[in-house]
């Protein structure tokens, strides 16, 4: 289907049903809130056809390119029709899943998170493990009929509201690094796993703790390899700096959008505020533009590899220096106003100083830039 | 009008002109060698190709044929020719060059062009709208080049031209149409030479041995360089996207984009390459000038922010222009 018919189609539905897809919660909503509202337009999608697009038939998608799928997302970015982040984990995780779990499992597993109806999670991070993922040390051990896994993860999004996780687990030598991991699929509502929310500085609690206690894992659960878990991780991070980056990448023109009209709406037409918003616009256009260079390599199945540490490091920029724009033109409203429109500044501002932490420091992609794509030799 | 070129006979010309720029590096030295090589029959047959491969040429060789002329000529609608210049805005600017009321004002800058021209092709803003006029390229001839970049030759001119000495030009495209391909050159020609900036230090980096080790193992370093490489690639990718239908906003955001990268990349480098990039020894100065003199034309990386958000205060809204 061309990509463009497929918008149009696309946004006409969205305008038609706007509705019911619009959240009838102010605001961002509680995390219960929007992880319901999620669903429901995730679901709703499903149904009209739309969200089946650009997924394999084999997982109950109805075909068709991967642009596809960058499209749904950022129009429904484009219109805040859902919870930007938890549209994310289907990007992250499915593709992969798809690709490396037997085609049974896939066939049986993926199409509920596809409709909406599950959600899914991803543990890599632990307390000793962020930047440094190689050296993760929560243990599976072989049992009759699959694994036991003890150990720790931490920074795992929305397992309070999944029926699976993505799990790194340690199967090598604990000095095995990337060559003894091994990925495997976890039902979250196994025994032995506990989790506790951790409270963000943004207000959001849509990380946890997670702890493994003797759970069990059947063999048939594993992706990939046996100690080819890295492979799956580094699959991994290619979807999560394409579509994904694209639908994010719509989030922060939207909220640019925002900001230009509430600075023009002020009376503010000062050189000075006009500087600061052509900045802010010019970083954008520039992830954006690399961005649509990423995906279109994705869609002619060319492999999408450390070149995509520039896009990330391009929406890291664009995306604090929107909001510390947005600190500058709208004086004082993050600081001190109450009311929506400022807790929704406030909320992304706060929110924005994880963009150089998560999925990669700011500083391990500049190393990766150094040393793959400047071939700069070791470091010191 | 020609046949449309190709991706492959695209990649050959570039190297047929980056020879010949490297070989003629001086102001205006290599225009006729690239004309006879085809250069105006390829700008009126793919022009925003032609001019992305050229400038791109001039900003790797560091070559200061006078090409910028052309693409603004050929924009206008205007036949090519060694023997038309161009008077360019006033540095920082794009707006027309000149005013015209009892006479014409004109402030702005020409290229080496201005040597073997006989016709200087200028824009004026008058009572009844904008215009282009011709007037005798000698009139602009009077000052010599000068300033941090004497080698690229661009000269600021101002001058009172009486009216019954100018010929109206029968223009086929707009001012800022053409203003808008003039950017996104001078963008190809900033990326090419901060890619050249960046390998440069990336080899001097990896050469210059301290405290026993190469410089380029250090992190802040690495860091500096990785930092150049990340901005010109954004800034090339939305040059890329210029290569399709012309849209103004996109064209002074390549633009601008192109030139923040080309400062940062000019800083980095300078840092990375330390004593030896400050001699006059090392090629490093010249790109560094250059850059500078680029950057100014049609609007800097330190004005262009600014046009760019006026706009988008004027609109109330902020423009997609990037689809899939």
């Amino acid at each position: 289907m061309d990509p463009e018919t497929f918008r149009r189609d696309l946004g006409v539905w969205l305008d038609a049903n706007a509705d019911d897809l619009t959240p009838p919660y102010e605001d961002t909503g509680s995390m219960e809130e929007s992880m319901e509202h999620y669903a429901r337009v995730k679901r709703a999608l499903y149904d009209a056809g739309f969200g089946r697009y650009g997924w394999p038939e084999s997982v109950g998608g109805l075909g068709g390119s991967p642009l596809l799928r960058a499209i749904v997302g950022e129009e429904i970015n484009f219109r805040d029709l859902a919870d930007p982040n938890a549209w994310t984990m289907i990007e992250v995780l499915a593709p992969t899943v798809i690709e490396f779990a037997p085609p049974e499992l896939a066939a049986r597993l993926v199409p509920p998170f596809i409709r909406g109806d599950e959600m899914w999670c991803q543990g890599f991070s632990e307390p000793d493990a962020g930047s440094d993922l190689a050296s993760l040390s929560c243990r599976a051990t072989k049992t009759d009929g699959g694994w036991l896994v003890s150990g720790q993860k931490i920074w795992t999004s929305f397992i309070e509201y999944s029926q699976r996780c993505v799990l790194l687990t340690r199967t090598g030598e604990p000095d095995s690094a990337h060559r003894g991991i091994t990925a495997l699929l976890v039902d979250v509502d196994s025994p032995g796993i506990t989790y506790s929310p951790i409270e963000t500085m943004h207000g959001r609690t849509d990380f946890a703790e997670v702890h493994f206690d003797d759970v069990f894992v059947p063999a048939d659960r594993l992706l990939g390899q046996e100690n080819g878990g890295w492979q799956v991780a580094m699959d991994i991070l290619p979807y999560e700096r394409s579509t994904t980056f694209w639908h994010r990448g719509a989030l922060l023109h939207r909220r640019l959008s925002d900001l230009v009209a509430q600075v023009a709406a002020s009376g503010d037409h000062s050189d000075i505020a006009a500087k600061a918003l052509g900045q802010a616009f010019q970083s954008i256009v520039a992830f954006r533009s690399r961005s649509r260079d990423t995906q279109r390599q994705l869609a002619s199945g060319q492999p999408l590899g450390v070149e995509t540490s520039i896009d990330k490091i391009l929406i890291t920029t664009a995306e604090q220096q929107l909001f510390e724009t947005a600190r500058d033109l709208l004086p004082g409203v993050i600081e001190f106003d109450d009311g929506l429109i400022a807790a929704q500044w406030r909320t992304d501002y706060l929110y924005s100083k994880a963009a150089s932490i998560y999925g990669g420091t700011a500083e391990v992609q500049r190393n990766i830039v150094a040393r793959r794509l400047l071939d700069l030799g070791p470091e010191s | 009008m020609s046949e449309p070129i190709n991706a492959d006979e695209l990649a050959l010309l570039a190297a047929s002109f980056e020879a010949i720029m490297a070989e003629s590096p001086g102001p205006g030295e290599a225009d006729q060698a690239l004309i006879d090589l085809g250069w105006a029959d390829l700008l009126d047959a793919s022009p925003r190709q032609a001019a992305a491969m050229a400038f791109s040429a001039l900003g790797a060789t560091g070559s200061a044929a006078s090409l910028l002329d052309d693409v603004v000529v050929s924009a206008l609608g205007v036949n090519v020719s060694p023997q038309t210049c161009v008077v360019f805005p006033a540095p920082h600017r794009a707006e027309a060059p000149a005013r015209f009321g009892d006479e014409l004002v004109v402030d702005g800058l020409v290229s080496a062009r201005v040597e073997s021209a006989t016709t200087a092709v200028v824009a004026f803003d008058g009572e009844d709208g904008r215009g282009i006029a011709g007037i005798d390229a000698s009139l602009l001839r009077e000052r010599a080049a000068g300033g941090v970049d004497p080698g690229n030759a661009y000269r600021r001119v101002s001058l009172e031209v009486a009216a019954a000495a100018i010929e109206p030009v029968a223009a086929g495209g707009s001012w800022e149409s053409a203003a808008a391909a003039a950017r996104v050159a001078l963008a190809h020609q900033l990326l090419g030479g901060a890619r050249w900036m960046l390998a440069e230090a990336r080899q001097h980096a990896i050469d210059r041995v301290q405290f026993g080790r190469p410089v380029a193992s250090f992190q802040a370093v690495r860091h500096k360089l990785a930092e150049s490489l990340v901005q010109i690639e954004g800034a090339t990718s939305v040059s890329q996207r210029c290569l399709g239908d012309l849209n103004p906003l996109l064209a002074a955001l390549a633009k601008s984009l192109a030139g923040q990268a080309a400062r940062t990349t000019a800083a980095h480098a300078q840092q990375v390459l330390a004593g030896i990039g400050f001699t006059a020894e090392h090629r490093f100065h010249y790109w560094l000038k250059r850059m500078l003199v680029i950057d100014t034309l049609f609007g800097s990386a330190g004005s262009l922010p600014e046009e760019i958000g006026h706009h988008l205060l004027s609109q109330g809204t902020a423009p997609r222009l990037i689809q899939l």
